[in-house]
């Protein structure tokens, strides 16, 4: 190879550098959201949670608690058995307790719990969801 | 003409059947609604049932038409093999179709977005943030669920088509001369085949103990059950792709094609004990 075709060769990767890094930077940017707040006006019964899309919300004697319904494992939405008292994942079988302590599976890991606040007056809850990957 | 090159015509026309309808899908598909617009075409739009299933059963044709034509060009890697431009040519067209084809296949699964689209959708991304140093990119690349909702899935379902077709005509053949029968034989059985079986979507059940993910993925589901995600989701669906794809620099091609072929038989066991699962 002559330096005149090394120097094109050099010339056309790095023109095609210049171009790749914006198109890199611009597609892997994460926008900063605020977290998603849901408001819950149901009051969970007993030892029934309130279920929604994203979390069980029980209530306990030391207040409230929402525990997310995100499999540790893969990110699966899991789903409450009210009769074992505790959640399972449909992907991959791993089990929870009710308040979200890993029991089996591939999970390994604890389901987190988002910040919860009780409304005055009995009017429910505000459950806050951190938005995106942690 | 050679039953190889008719089958590769098949290929293309099935390819070319389901661009086109996925374009046609696209006119009623809702990316900020894709469940429920899914049902609307199922069940309230006209003909909608049917385009909906012709693009999954020409989407499923090309998959299988694929893999065919690539098991009928094994024979011919002799040739390839002798020219450094033969062997890139070869590793190009594996690299470049194989997994353009299967995500494309995957991301139409999880664009309807009903339970077995958004366990398949979730457990991507994890499988890809769970790769080292890369995993985060490639995620923001093809799936970033978590931040973007379907999205980019659907940027990257619509940019696999143009891709699968550009690779697979302009670089595979140069130019194509598709024969009216051989489209017209894809389109009358696909089309026979849309009128009698709809695409699948699944019905809303909240408390489901199992989901089955797409059929050609449910040996790794499996797999996932006892090993890694990087191992299990990763590692191992790519080796067979990557032997494929480096047969052109091997002496003996035999033993790879049997490490291939064991490779199958091992994921066909897999895949069928997530069907005998209740």
């Amino acid at each position: 190879m002559t330096r005149r075709d090394w120097i094109k060769k050099a010339g056309k990767w790095g023109l095609m550098s210049l171009f790749m890094y914006p198109l890199y930077a611009f597609i892997v940017n994460v926008r900063v959201r605020p977290p998603e707040e849901v408001r819950v006006s149901t009051i969970p019964k007993g030892n029934e949670p309130v279920i929604e899309p994203q979390f069980a919300l029980f209530e306990t004697a030391k207040g409230p608690i929402a525990v997310s319904r995100q499999c540790t494992h893969l990110g699966c939405t899991i789903n409450y058995k009210g009769h074992e008292k505790g959640f399972l994942c449909p992907c991959h079988q791993s089990h929870f307790s009710w308040d979200g302590r890993y029991i089996s599976g591939p999970a390994k890991k604890d389901l987190p719990r988002f910040a919860v606040k009780r409304l005055e007056g009995g009017k429910g809850y505000i459950v806050e969801i951190p938005r995106g990957l942690p | 003409m050679s039953s190889f090159g008719r089958l590769a015509e098949y290929a293309t026309a099935a390819l070319l059947v389901s661009i086109v309808s996925g374009f046609v899908v696209a006119y009623q598909y809702e990316v900020a609604d894709p469940f429920i617009s899914c049902v609307a075409m199922e069940a309230a739009i006209p003909f909608g049932a049917f385009f909906r299933a012709l693009h999954f059963w020409s989407s499923q044709a090309f998959f299988l038409l694929m893999w065919i034509h690539i098991a009928q060009s094994i024979p011919r890697l002799e040739k390839l093999k002798s020219s450094p431009r033969g062997r890139i040519y070869w590793a190009v067209l594996i690299l470049g179709i194989v997994p353009s084809g299967v995500f494309a296949l995957f991301s139409g699964y999880v664009l309807r977005w009903d339970a077995t689209g958004k366990a398949a959708g979730t457990i991507a991304e994890h499988l890809l943030l769970d790769i080292p140093l890369a995993g985060r990119s490639l995620d923001r690349f093809f799936i970033a669920i978590a931040n973007e909702g379907l999205d980019r899935v659907y940027a990257v379902h619509i940019l696999l088509a143009a891709l699968l077709w550009g690779i697979g005509t302009w670089y595979h053949t140069r130019r194509v001369f598709l024969k009216w029968n051989a489209w017209g034989l894809i389109l009358a059985s696909c089309g026979l085949v849309s009128t009698v079986f709809h695409a699948p979507i699944d019905i809303p059940q909240d408390m489901t103990s199992l989901i089955k993910g797409p059929w050609f993925f449910l040996g790794v589901q499996e797999l996932l059950r006892y090993l890694p995600p990087l191992f299990a989701g990763v590692i191992y669906p790519a080796m067979p792709v990557m032997v494929l794809a480096g047969l052109p620099w091997t002496k003996d091609t035999k033993p790879w094609l049997w490490s291939i072929a064991g490779w199958g038989a091992l994921y066909a066991g897999l895949v069928l004990i997530m069907c005998m699962r209740g």
